[in-house]
């Protein structure tokens, strides 16, 4: 028969962690670089750890590796 | 181990907190020195302010070297006091950095150089000295990262171990039961793959088909997130388990119309605010189990006691007693469609589409320690599954339950188009005023003066007609009414 495991149709509203945590850190990185203060770019560097870490398989690694930039 | 993460973890925020201070002195550090040398004249009234100030550094300090500072300091100030040109004294001691603090036993040195030689002024650098404890901010960091890097990769195996060893015991189980086990939705063909599909680091989905009366079943293990420190810490403070989660969606001619829910009452509840069919159907709160023979923890929503009754038969009540604590929710609907979607007031046109499915929720026994043997205790919960989809196969309900559930769906329907009568109004008038302005267009841009004329007397004519048509349904209303 068939096979459509192209599930889940809303993902992004079951867990939203992975997004948020792109954006956190994104914002922190903006603001250590704009105000430097040390301690934004370690928590962007945080955020973008628990991001990698939350998000999809189906997301590339490219986003991924910009996002610890 | 935990604790060690715990630990770790209870740092970082007083740290983090107290650096702030640090980053600002550093700065202060650069600027002084450079403005010192413009002050000159104004050493005198600097100096009383650089003696107030490293005092004042020392006792917000907790440093080892609080005594021999206060004695440097003190000496220091007293030496520049004489010397005209002190503005090495003010950089040295202006900078309120704990690094000063070390190249104290400097100063000494210094000042000998400066009492040989008054007028040379010594540049001194900004790092006295490369210890680790000027970096002691960074060093908490990166072990923190590396704390967040080792959870990580721990969580994933442990998932991972998890997820092989569920599928490895009903692996025999699903093969007997269905031609089709495992597929990615990549090939073009169906083709088992006999693997679970990693979707996540903590959510594996395998998909099974090809039995009788379902179109497939989709099974997905929902781990909890082991690979991400934040919620290892989380679940410190609430308990949670793993769930397996197994959604049949079935073919439109094996399962009568039903509504037909059992579970645990929280989870019941939860659902029948979330689930549309849910809270459409089944309009009573959960009642008790009791009745027939099942535990108090569980509790049924229904849309007619008869789906109750044909339900629970000794079979089904046999696995809901034998593996309640295991069970989260089951659900047999018709009408299934998910959770309610949040819409706004004028989006909603249509019902949205619904599929025969049985939705299964297990937990894992555990709640958040689970081993891979506990995967064994779950295989006779698949086996009530698959009699489950046996069993909607099979019943069917008479003629009174049958035309009860067809009131209720028709009853479900009108109820949602008044809702939406309005907007499908809206939506109607505005079609039929976009296609007369389409026509108007296409009269304004006709050239020919002569087929301009035509089409308007067409659509002249036209409006004509539909006036009369009212005219004579107004009509034909008062006739009736009268």
């Amino acid at each position: 028969r068939y096979k459509p495991p192209a599930t889940e149709t809303n993902p992004a509203l079951e867990d939203p962690t992975p997004d948020y945590m792109n954006l956190l850190g994104m914002v922190f990185s903006m603001c250590g670089l704009m105000l430097k203060l040390k301690w934004c770019a370690w928590i962007a560097v945080y955020c973008s750890f628990i991001s990698f870490a939350n998000s999809r398989s189906s997301e590339d690694t490219k986003q991924m590796m910009s996002s610890f930039m | 181990m935990k604790n060690l993460y715990i630990f770790i973890a209870v740092l970082f925020i007083p740290w983090s907190f107290s650096l702030a201070k640090y980053d600002e002195f550093e700065d202060g550090d650069d600027i002084m020195e450079y403005d010192d040398n413009d002050f000159a004249e104004f050493e005198d009234v600097s100096e009383d302010t650089v003696t107030e100030s490293p005092q004042r550094i020392i006792t917000t300090e907790d440093d080892e070297e609080e005594a021999t500072v206060e004695l440097e300091g003190q000496d220091e100030n007293q030496e520049d006091f004489d010397d005209t040109d002190t503005q090495e004294g003010d950089t040295e001691s202006e900078p309120y950095d704990d690094e000063e603090f070390e190249g104290y036993e400097e100063k000494p040195d210094a000042s000998h150089s400066k009492n040989k030689d008054p007028i040379t002024i010594v540049n001194v650098p900004a790092h006295l000295q490369n210890s680790w404890e000027s970096y002691y901010m960074e060093i908490l960091m990166v072990t923190g990262l590396l704390a967040y890097i080792m959870n990580y990769i721990i969580g994933k195996n442990k998932n991972n171990r998890l997820a092989h060893a569920w599928f490895n015991t009903h692996r025999e189980l699903l093969e007997s039961n269905f031609a089709l086990v495992g597929d990615d939705g990549t090939n073009k063909e169906a083709t088992s793959t006999g693997k679970l599909n990693q979707e996540n680091e903590h959510i594996y989905n395998l998909w099974c088909s090809g039995r009788v009366c379902c179109e497939g079943m989709l099974i997905q293990l929902k781990f909890l997130k082991r690979q991400d420190l934040l919620n290892v810490l989380a679940r410190m403070m609430r308990p949670a388990s793993d769930q397996v989660q197994i959604k049949v969606t079935m073919n439109d001619e094996d399962m009568d119309t039903y509504v037909f829910a059992v579970g645990t009452r929280k989870a019941l509840v939860r659902l029948q605010k979330e689930m549309q069919d849910l809270s459409e159907f089944c309009s009573d709160k959960p009642k008790s189990g009791a009745k027939y023979g099942l535990p108090d923890s569980l509790a049924i929503l229904s849309e007619m006691g008869e789906v109750t009754e044909g339900m629970m038969d000794a079979k089904m009540i046999h696995f809901l007693t034998h593996y309640a604590d295991k069970i989260d929710s089951v659900q047999f609907s018709d009408q299934f469609s998910g959770p309610k979607l949040m819409q706004e007031e004028g989006q909603l046109t249509k019902l949205p589409e619904t599929k025969k499915t049985l939705l299964f929720t297990f937990n894992v026994p555990g709640s958040g320690n689970t081993s891979p043997k506990d995967m064994e205790s779950l295989l006779p919960l698949m086996s009530m599954v698959i009699y489950s989809i046996d069993k909607a196969k099979k019943f069917r309900l008479n003629r009174e339950g049958k035309q009860k559930a067809d009131k209720n769906r028709a009853r479900v329907e009108e109820n949602f188009l008044k809702l939406t009568h309005v907007q499908r109004q809206e939506a109607a008038q505005s079609r039929r005023e976009e296609k007369k302005r389409a026509e108007k267009e296409r009269i304004m841009n006709e050239e020919d003066p002569e087929k301009q004329r035509r089409l308007e007397e067409a659509a002249l004519r036209r409006e004509q007609k539909k006036l009369e048509k009212k005219q004579m349904k107004m009509k034909q209303i008062k006739v009736k009414a009268m």
